[in-house]
């Protein structure tokens, strides 16, 4: 048991990682062509206009499931609501938010742009502290269009009239996945701007702006679209449940920043914070980065319904130092 | 100061030195007899460094340190090799005592009276001395010592290290100093070179982790004057060679520990040492702690784990994130009294004691040190408040209070052999 442990600890979680999003964005985007079909419910950017996709974002049917009337909530379409969230929550507080750095395709796609900026030697850039809190509420006014448009349009929201039909999946209709992901599959037809109506023209116009955007921003900064991405938002939710956690132990800590510097969405808590045990932030994606890069002796601990998987020790600090020029 | 003053000066100052450490080393060796064989090694270093003279030269610049705030990642990868200037020598003391005022602290005096003496036995040549501007008195001594003839590097830093303008303001400051080196050196600074450097001295601070590990065993592997002095090497010695000494003397210690050969009792008092450090060859209060039957286990001080103890990593393998990597290391984790908070410290203090399983703590402040001074009322309370019995000592180079302090410590040492009893 100790031997696994201490395997495990001394690993390099960055080359596992990278892996295992490799694997992953295999089975999500091409896993329908093997039959695999994991539902509907997925909490990570599994685009349902990528054909061949091995089960679907959660964000999309959640839009076409809150359109209703107030009245069905309660009958049988009501239902299919409760199900849906029901599965979403019961996939997400599996791997907590681990879906975001190890299973999300557009977090992937995110991570690759990355690895092609490091091989031009060119720098990331951060934002500053105050920047930083004021871009990621973004999110969170995503999440709440995401679900106020859908339900104005089956219903008068404070008196207003109903909204077009054509707002029915407004967020998808912006969102970088739709436009990106189906490359993938050798699909570009959602690299268009749709003329059919006025809606349409402005959400897919925005949401050719928002592709470029993405790749622009992802270019010089680590994980750009994560900091506004609605599907953080909604995760964080229910994150306090999930049985995969993030944990340390503030006493431990020097606040040497590590573990802040290697943070791809530039987390400070993690470094700062050294009081609260679950240190899981609403931008965290548990890539676990920062525990490989602490070197204080069980400070920042992973683990799955308690047994610790992933601890920061000396020992495998030290391992992953004297690896670092083989591997680069 | 006229040329022949200075030669006698010299030659009087290096008899004195020379006594005084061979006076430390052979309190170290005789009066603990169980050291463990790796320690010959570090003992060998000192009676050199100290005896014969002459620093280790090998044609590489030197450039001199004065705080452990100054990031030795990038001196090396500019290709120069790092030279920790504190003294703790007596001798020198008393040369600074001429030129700087009455209240200066005994470092600060030993310090620049050794500088001031320019010769190379005691320091080298120094191609470039890097002032952090941390105490008052450190950072009045820059012009100081361009009076002496030394080329100088103030290296800016920031009076707090918690705001992100503190952190931007050090980053520039760094990069700055990096550009510095180059010049000094002819040397640029490139990534390999830096990611060399950052791996090298990685792999030294392992190996003092190693060391800093051994000496949590509930039965002493090591005295904590003997680890001191471990840790003082490293101010002048041979990055490599160190580090093979100290993962030497941490296999020997953990083949001790397989075979049962502890270096104190079960029942001697563990203290934890902090405040103003401890500089080779003025070990006078540990080795008083020591002689008194305690046995230091851990220290906060930076002449041994503060200097050593923090690791930096980096994300990708550039100067871009390598720079802040080494900049963050040197100033994020600091301890030193001079900035604005205590409270890291104070959680660093209170950590120490549980894992090292401390039954007190020794504070030394050198008189003088304003900041450990000052902050040894915040520290004091926050040990009090975690019933951790601590024992505050102002003394300096000066061998006169031996006597009085021999019998505090011992006062000390005596008080918590309940503790120390109960624990084992």
């Amino acid at each position: 048991m100790n031997a696994v442990k201490r395997f495990l600890n001394n690993g390099d979680i960055n080359r596992f990682r990278f892996w295992f999003q490799v694997a992953a964005f295999g089975l999500l985007i091409y896993g329908g062509f093997l039959a695999v079909d994991l539902g509907n419910s997925l909490p990570a950017f599994s685009c349902v206009f990528a054909e061949s996709r091995a089960g679907a974002c959660y964000l999309y049917p959640l839009q076409h499931q809150v359109n209703m009337p107030w009245a069905q909530f309660l009958g049988g379409r009501g239902v299919g609501f409760a199900v849906g969230l029901a599965t979403f929550i019961l996939f997400f507080i599996l791997f907590n938010k681990a879906w975001c750095g190890y299973a999300c395709p557009l977090g992937t796609v995110q991570d690759w742009v990355s690895k092609v900026r490091t091989a031009l030697g060119i720098r990331f850039s951060l934002y500053s502290e105050r920047t930083f809190r004021r871009l990621k509420g973004i999110k969170y006014l995503l999440l709440a269009l995401l679900v106020l448009l859908p339900l104005g349009i089956s219903n008068s929201l404070v008196g207003a009239p109903k909204l077009p039909h054509d707002l029915a999946t407004a967020y998808c209709m912006i969102c970088p996945g739709r436009t990106v992901l189906p490359i993938f599959t050798g699909d570009i037809s959602q690299l268009a701007i749709d003329f059919s109506s006025k809606t349409m023209t402005v959400l897919t116009g925005l949401g050719m702006a928002i592709t470029g955007i993405f790749f622009a921003g992802s270019f010089v900064k680590r994980r750009f679209f994560c900091l506004f991405c609605p599907m953080s938002a909604l995760q964080y939710a229910f994150s306090k449940a999930g049985l995969l956690r993030l944990t340390k132990i503030g006493a431990k800590c020097t606040r040497c920043g590590n573990c802040s510097r290697v943070c791809d969405v530039g987390i400070r808590e993690i470094a700062d914070d050294v009081t609260s045990k679950n240190i899981v932030q609403d931008d965290c994606m548990m890539c676990f980065k920062c525990v490989a890069a602490c070197p204080e002796e069980k400070c920042l601990t992973a683990s799955f319904l308690g047994i610790p998987v992933y601890e920061a020790t000396v020992e495998g600090f030290a391992n992953r130092a004297r690896r670092r020029n083989v591997h680069g | 100061m006229d040329k022949e003053r200075l030669e006698r000066l010299r030659k009087t100052t290096g008899v004195h030195l020379a006594m005084e450490a061979k006076e430390t080393l052979r309190q170290m060796e005789e009066d603990f007899p169980v050291h463990p064989a790796a320690m010959q090694y570090f003992y060998e270093q000192f009676r050199i460094a100290y005896g014969s003279g002459g620093a280790n030269e090998d044609g590489r610049k030197r450039v001199g340190t004065l705080c452990v705030q100054v990031p030795e990642e990038l001196v090396r990868a500019a290709g120069a090799v790092p030279v920790r200037l504190c003294s703790g020598a007596h001798a020198f003391d008393q040369v600074g005592a001429e030129f700087l005022p009455a209240k200066s602290c005994s470092l600060m005096k030993a310090t620049l009276g050794m500088l001031s003496l320019r010769s190379t036995a005691f320091s080298g040549t120094l191609d470039l001395v890097v002032n952090p501007t941390t105490c008052d008195q450190k950072k009045k001594a820059g012009e100081l010592l361009e009076e002496f003839g030394y080329r100088v590097y103030n290296l800016e830093m920031p009076a707090s290290r918690d705001s992100e303008e503190a952190r931007e303001y050090w980053h520039r400051s760094v990069k700055n100093f990096g550009a510095a080196l180059e010049r000094t050196t002819g040397v640029r600074i490139t990534k390999q070179r830096l990611a060399d450097a950052i791996r090298a001295t990685g792999l030294a601070r392992a190996a003092y982790r190693r060391l800093h590990g051994l000496q949590q065993s509930r039965q002493a592997l090591i005295r904590g004057t003997d680890a001191m002095l471990v840790t003082n090497a490293y101010f002048f010695d041979d990055l490599d060679r160190w580090t093979g000494a100290v993962n030497a003397l941490a296999d020997e210690l953990e083949d001790r520990q397989d075979r049962s050969v502890f270096v104190a009792g079960k029942h001697a008092a563990r203290i934890l040492f902090t405040g103003s450090p401890p500089v080779f060859p003025n070990l006078k209060l540990p080795l008083l702690i020591e002689q008194a039957g305690g046995v230091i286990v851990a220290d906060e001080v930076c002449s041994s784990s503060r200097l050593l103890y923090d690791l930096a990593a980096y994300d990708e393998q550039a100067l871009y994130d390598m720079v802040p990597a080494v900049a963050d290391r040197a100033l994020k984790p600091c301890t030193c009294p001079v900035f604005s908070s205590s409270q890291d410290r104070i959680r660093r203090l209170l950590d120490l004691a549980q894992t090292f399983s401390a039954d007190g703590v020794v504070y030394q402040t050198i008189a003088g040190c304003m900041p450990y001074d000052q902050e040894q009322r915040t520290v004091g309370r926050a040990l009090a408040a975690a019933n951790i019995p601590l024992l505050l000592v102002e003394t300096d180079y000066g061998p006169d209070d031996h006597g009085q302090l021999s019998t505090r410590v011992e006062a000390f040492i005596e008080s918590l052999r309940g503790k120390a009893r109960k624990r084992a």
